[in-house]
Protein backbone atom coordinates (compact mmCIF):
# COMPACT_ATOMS: atom_id res chain seq x y z
CA UNK A 1 0.00 0.00 0.00
CA UNK A 2 2.13 3.00 -0.98
CA UNK A 3 -0.84 5.48 0.42
CA UNK A 4 -0.64 6.78 3.70
CA UNK A 5 -3.75 6.34 5.09
CA UNK A 6 -3.01 8.03 8.04
CA UNK A 7 -0.94 11.18 6.66
CA UNK A 8 -3.65 14.30 8.03
CA UNK A 9 -4.68 13.01 11.13
CA UNK A 10 -2.45 13.80 14.50
CA UNK A 11 -0.48 11.22 15.87
CA UNK A 12 -2.76 9.98 18.41
CA UNK A 13 -5.42 9.21 15.82
CA UNK A 14 -2.57 7.87 13.80
CA UNK A 15 -1.81 4.96 16.62
CA UNK A 16 -5.33 4.48 17.66
CA UNK A 17 -6.18 3.68 14.01
CA UNK A 18 -3.43 1.84 12.98
CA UNK A 19 -4.60 -0.65 16.68
CA UNK A 20 -8.07 -0.73 15.06
CA UNK A 21 -6.58 -1.85 11.43
CA UNK A 22 -4.73 -4.41 12.75
CA UNK A 23 -7.43 -6.28 15.16
CA UNK A 24 -9.87 -6.36 12.21
CA UNK A 25 -11.12 -10.06 11.45
CA UNK A 26 -13.07 -9.61 8.08
CA UNK A 27 -13.06 -13.18 7.60
CA UNK A 28 -15.11 -14.27 3.89
CA UNK A 29 -15.42 -10.77 2.32
CA UNK A 30 -18.61 -10.66 0.34
CA UNK A 31 -18.43 -10.36 -3.27
CA UNK A 32 -21.40 -10.02 -6.07
CA UNK A 33 -20.12 -9.30 -9.49
CA UNK A 34 -22.32 -6.90 -11.51
CA UNK A 35 -25.11 -8.75 -13.38
CA UNK A 36 -25.17 -6.01 -16.36
CA UNK A 37 -22.98 -3.66 -17.89
CA UNK A 38 -22.48 -0.48 -16.17
CA UNK A 39 -23.88 1.83 -18.41
CA UNK A 40 -27.05 -0.23 -17.61
CA UNK A 41 -26.64 -0.10 -13.56
CA UNK A 42 -28.54 1.79 -11.20
CA UNK A 43 -26.08 3.60 -8.69
CA UNK A 44 -27.02 4.58 -5.32
CA UNK A 45 -23.94 6.42 -2.33
CA UNK A 46 -24.00 6.20 1.00
CA UNK A 47 -21.98 8.91 2.70
CA UNK A 48 -20.79 8.19 6.72
CA UNK A 49 -20.70 11.53 7.22
CA UNK A 50 -24.08 11.75 9.09
CA UNK A 51 -26.10 13.68 6.59
CA UNK A 52 -29.55 14.45 7.72
CA UNK A 53 -32.12 16.90 5.68
CA UNK A 54 -33.38 19.82 7.27
CA UNK A 55 -36.76 18.61 7.44
CA UNK A 56 -35.75 15.39 8.87
CA UNK A 57 -34.90 14.24 12.37
CA UNK A 58 -31.44 15.03 13.52
CA UNK A 59 -28.86 12.51 14.29
CA UNK A 60 -28.08 12.61 18.26
CA UNK A 61 -25.10 14.17 18.49
CA UNK A 62 -25.95 15.11 22.66
CA UNK A 63 -26.02 11.08 23.09
CA UNK A 64 -22.68 10.97 21.71
CA UNK A 65 -21.60 14.02 24.23
CA UNK A 66 -23.07 12.55 27.25
CA UNK A 67 -21.26 9.15 26.20
CA UNK A 68 -18.51 9.46 23.62
CA UNK A 69 -18.10 5.94 23.38
CA UNK A 70 -21.82 6.30 21.33
CA UNK A 71 -22.53 6.46 18.37
CA UNK A 72 -25.96 7.39 16.51
CA UNK A 73 -25.96 3.87 14.33
CA UNK A 74 -29.05 5.32 12.67
CA UNK A 75 -29.53 6.47 9.07
CA UNK A 76 -31.07 9.02 6.96
CA UNK A 77 -32.43 8.61 2.99
CA UNK A 78 -31.42 11.50 0.72
CA UNK A 79 -33.15 11.70 -2.13
CA UNK A 80 -31.42 12.56 -5.62
CA UNK A 81 -31.53 16.52 -6.01
CA UNK A 82 -30.89 17.71 -2.13
CA UNK A 83 -28.34 20.06 -2.16
CA UNK A 84 -26.25 21.27 0.65
CA UNK A 85 -29.04 24.43 1.31
CA UNK A 86 -30.92 20.82 2.31
CA UNK A 87 -29.07 19.57 4.82
CA UNK A 88 -26.60 19.43 7.94
CA UNK A 89 -24.06 17.29 8.53
CA UNK A 90 -23.64 15.46 12.24
CA UNK A 91 -20.44 13.25 12.20
CA UNK A 92 -18.87 15.09 15.15
CA UNK A 93 -15.28 13.76 13.94
CA UNK A 94 -15.03 15.41 10.91
CA UNK A 95 -15.18 19.21 9.23
CA UNK A 96 -18.32 19.55 8.51
CA UNK A 97 -18.12 22.61 6.74
CA UNK A 98 -16.63 21.64 3.30
CA UNK A 99 -19.79 19.06 2.96
CA UNK A 100 -21.86 22.11 4.10
CA UNK A 101 -20.48 24.21 1.79
CA UNK A 102 -20.76 21.82 -1.57
CA UNK A 103 -22.63 18.39 -0.60
CA UNK A 104 -20.63 16.28 -3.75
CA UNK A 105 -17.49 16.41 -1.68
CA UNK A 106 -19.58 13.49 1.08
CA UNK A 107 -21.93 12.60 -1.68
CA UNK A 108 -21.50 13.36 -4.91
CA UNK A 109 -25.37 13.01 -6.83
CA UNK A 110 -24.85 15.84 -8.80
CA UNK A 111 -21.15 14.21 -9.95
CA UNK A 112 -23.04 10.71 -10.72
CA UNK A 113 -25.91 12.23 -12.44
CA UNK A 114 -23.55 13.66 -14.83
CA UNK A 115 -21.51 10.33 -15.25
CA UNK A 116 -25.42 9.16 -16.07
CA UNK A 117 -25.25 11.66 -18.79
CA UNK A 118 -22.03 10.84 -19.80
CA UNK A 119 -23.34 7.44 -20.09
CA UNK A 120 -20.69 5.29 -17.68
CA UNK A 121 -23.52 4.60 -15.66
CA UNK A 122 -27.20 3.87 -16.55
CA UNK A 123 -28.90 6.00 -13.44
CA UNK A 124 -28.77 7.39 -9.78
CA UNK A 125 -30.85 5.93 -7.73
CA UNK A 126 -33.29 7.93 -6.51
CA UNK A 127 -33.00 7.83 -2.85
CA UNK A 128 -29.13 7.89 -1.47
CA UNK A 129 -27.86 7.59 2.30
CA UNK A 130 -26.23 8.25 5.38
CA UNK A 131 -25.23 7.15 8.51
CA UNK A 132 -22.42 8.53 11.04
CA UNK A 133 -18.74 7.65 10.57
CA UNK A 134 -18.45 6.75 13.77
CA UNK A 135 -20.19 4.09 15.81
CA UNK A 136 -17.62 1.70 17.51
CA UNK A 137 -20.52 -0.42 19.22
CA UNK A 138 -21.91 -1.92 15.50
CA UNK A 139 -24.61 -4.48 16.67
CA UNK A 140 -27.29 -1.56 15.34
CA UNK A 141 -25.53 -0.87 12.70
CA UNK A 142 -24.98 -4.28 11.21
CA UNK A 143 -28.46 -5.84 12.71
CA UNK A 144 -30.50 -3.28 11.47
CA UNK A 145 -29.36 -0.10 9.81
CA UNK A 146 -27.12 -1.86 7.33
CA UNK A 147 -30.17 -4.42 6.39
CA UNK A 148 -32.98 -1.65 6.18
CA UNK A 149 -30.68 0.20 3.84
CA UNK A 150 -30.13 -2.16 1.32
CA UNK A 151 -33.92 -3.59 1.57
CA UNK A 152 -34.34 0.20 0.54
CA UNK A 153 -31.84 0.02 -2.44
CA UNK A 154 -33.58 -3.59 -3.61
CA UNK A 155 -37.13 -1.75 -3.87
CA UNK A 156 -35.49 0.59 -6.30
CA UNK A 157 -33.72 -1.65 -7.98
CA UNK A 158 -30.26 -0.60 -7.20
CA UNK A 159 -27.71 -2.66 -9.29
CA UNK A 160 -24.69 -1.23 -7.04
CA UNK A 161 -23.42 1.01 -4.22
CA UNK A 162 -20.75 2.96 -3.64
CA UNK A 163 -19.92 3.71 0.22
CA UNK A 164 -17.74 6.87 0.75
CA UNK A 165 -16.09 6.77 3.98
CA UNK A 166 -15.38 10.68 5.21
CA UNK B 1 -8.00 5.93 5.26
CA UNK B 2 -7.57 2.91 2.77
CA UNK B 3 -5.63 0.75 5.25
CA UNK B 4 -8.26 0.94 8.25
CA UNK B 5 -11.49 0.29 5.28
CA UNK B 6 -9.36 -2.66 3.73
CA UNK B 7 -8.73 -3.89 7.30
CA UNK B 8 -12.36 -4.40 7.85
CA UNK B 9 -12.92 -6.11 4.46
CA UNK B 10 -14.67 -4.56 1.80
CA UNK B 11 -15.38 -6.48 -1.72
CA UNK B 12 -13.98 -3.18 -4.07
CA UNK B 13 -12.11 -0.82 -2.41
CA UNK B 14 -10.48 2.77 -4.40
CA UNK B 15 -7.77 4.14 -1.77
CA UNK B 16 -7.61 7.75 -1.81
CA UNK B 17 -4.41 9.93 -0.27
CA UNK B 18 -7.24 12.79 0.43
CA UNK B 19 -8.01 14.42 3.82
CA UNK B 20 -10.77 13.29 6.14
CA UNK B 21 -13.91 15.50 5.64
CA UNK B 22 -13.31 15.31 1.56
CA UNK B 23 -13.37 12.34 0.71
CA UNK B 24 -14.28 13.51 -3.11
CA UNK B 25 -12.05 16.49 -3.32
CA UNK B 26 -11.88 19.96 -2.76
CA UNK B 27 -15.32 22.09 -2.11
CA UNK B 28 -16.35 23.39 -6.10
CA UNK B 29 -13.99 21.36 -7.76
CA UNK B 30 -16.02 19.39 -10.36
CA UNK B 31 -13.89 18.20 -12.86
CA UNK B 32 -11.69 16.40 -9.33
CA UNK B 33 -14.47 15.24 -8.49
CA UNK B 34 -15.88 14.08 -11.30
CA UNK B 35 -12.59 12.13 -11.81
CA UNK B 36 -12.40 10.33 -8.61
CA UNK B 37 -15.94 9.04 -8.67
CA UNK B 38 -15.43 7.70 -12.53
CA UNK B 39 -12.10 6.09 -11.18
CA UNK B 40 -14.05 4.40 -7.99
CA UNK B 41 -16.89 3.50 -10.76
CA UNK B 42 -14.63 1.60 -12.92
CA UNK B 43 -13.89 -0.81 -9.92
CA UNK B 44 -17.29 -1.94 -10.34
CA UNK B 45 -16.26 -3.83 -13.54
CA UNK B 46 -12.60 -3.96 -12.97
CA UNK B 47 -13.15 -6.05 -9.57
CA UNK B 48 -13.43 -9.76 -10.52
CA UNK B 49 -12.57 -11.01 -6.87
CA UNK B 50 -13.42 -9.78 -3.28
CA UNK B 51 -10.74 -7.55 -1.60
CA UNK B 52 -9.82 -5.97 -5.36
CA UNK B 53 -8.26 -2.51 -4.43
CA UNK B 54 -6.30 -0.26 -6.09
CA UNK B 55 -4.85 3.44 -5.16
CA UNK B 56 -6.37 6.42 -7.08
CA UNK B 57 -3.55 8.38 -8.36
CA UNK B 58 -4.78 11.70 -7.15
CA UNK B 59 -2.52 14.05 -5.00
CA UNK B 60 -3.87 16.39 -2.27
CA UNK B 61 -2.72 20.05 -3.37
CA UNK B 62 -2.17 21.05 -0.14
CA UNK B 63 0.80 20.39 2.75
CA UNK B 64 -0.29 18.33 5.48
CA UNK B 65 -0.05 21.65 7.39
CA UNK B 66 -2.22 23.35 4.95
CA UNK B 67 -5.18 21.36 5.08
CA UNK B 68 -4.98 20.94 8.67
CA UNK B 69 -5.20 24.54 9.10
CA UNK B 70 -8.28 24.32 6.76
CA UNK B 71 -9.98 22.30 9.94
CA UNK B 72 -8.42 24.84 12.46
CA UNK B 73 -11.29 25.82 14.90
CA UNK B 74 -13.43 22.55 14.65
CA UNK B 75 -14.09 21.26 18.09
CA UNK B 76 -12.52 18.46 19.37
CA UNK B 77 -14.60 14.83 18.76
CA UNK B 78 -16.42 14.00 22.48
CA UNK B 79 -14.16 11.06 22.78
CA UNK B 80 -10.75 13.23 22.02
CA UNK B 81 -11.92 15.43 24.92
CA UNK B 82 -12.91 12.51 27.30
CA UNK B 83 -9.51 11.19 26.54
CA UNK B 84 -7.76 14.47 26.82
CA UNK B 85 -9.47 14.84 30.27
CA UNK B 86 -9.30 11.38 31.71
CA UNK B 87 -6.04 9.90 29.70
CA UNK B 88 -6.27 6.62 31.97
CA UNK B 89 -9.00 5.55 29.00
CA UNK B 90 -6.84 5.47 26.43
CA UNK B 91 -6.18 2.05 26.47
CA UNK B 92 -9.73 1.43 26.30
CA UNK B 93 -10.30 3.20 22.89
CA UNK B 94 -6.85 1.41 21.56
CA UNK B 95 -8.23 -2.01 22.69
CA UNK B 96 -12.19 -1.95 21.87
CA UNK B 97 -13.19 -2.14 25.22
CA UNK B 98 -16.00 -0.15 25.14
CA UNK B 99 -17.30 0.76 28.76
CA UNK B 100 -21.47 0.82 28.69
CA UNK B 101 -22.91 3.39 30.39
CA UNK B 102 -25.20 1.93 33.74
Amino acid sequence: MAIDSYRFVDFATRQIMKAWAARQEPGEIPFTPLAKPLQECTVALVSTAGIARNDDRPFDQEGERRDPWWGDPSFRRIPLGTTEKDIRIYHLHIDPRFGEDDLDVVLPMRRLGELARDGMIGRPAPTHYSFMGYILETTELMEKTAPAIAASMREERVDAAVLVPV
Amino acid sequence: MPGLTRAVGVPRLAGIGYPMSRPLGRPHDRDGQRAVLRATLELLEAATRPDHYVELPFQWPETVAQARNASKGVPPAPIAALLYRQPWLIPRLYSGRIPTLP
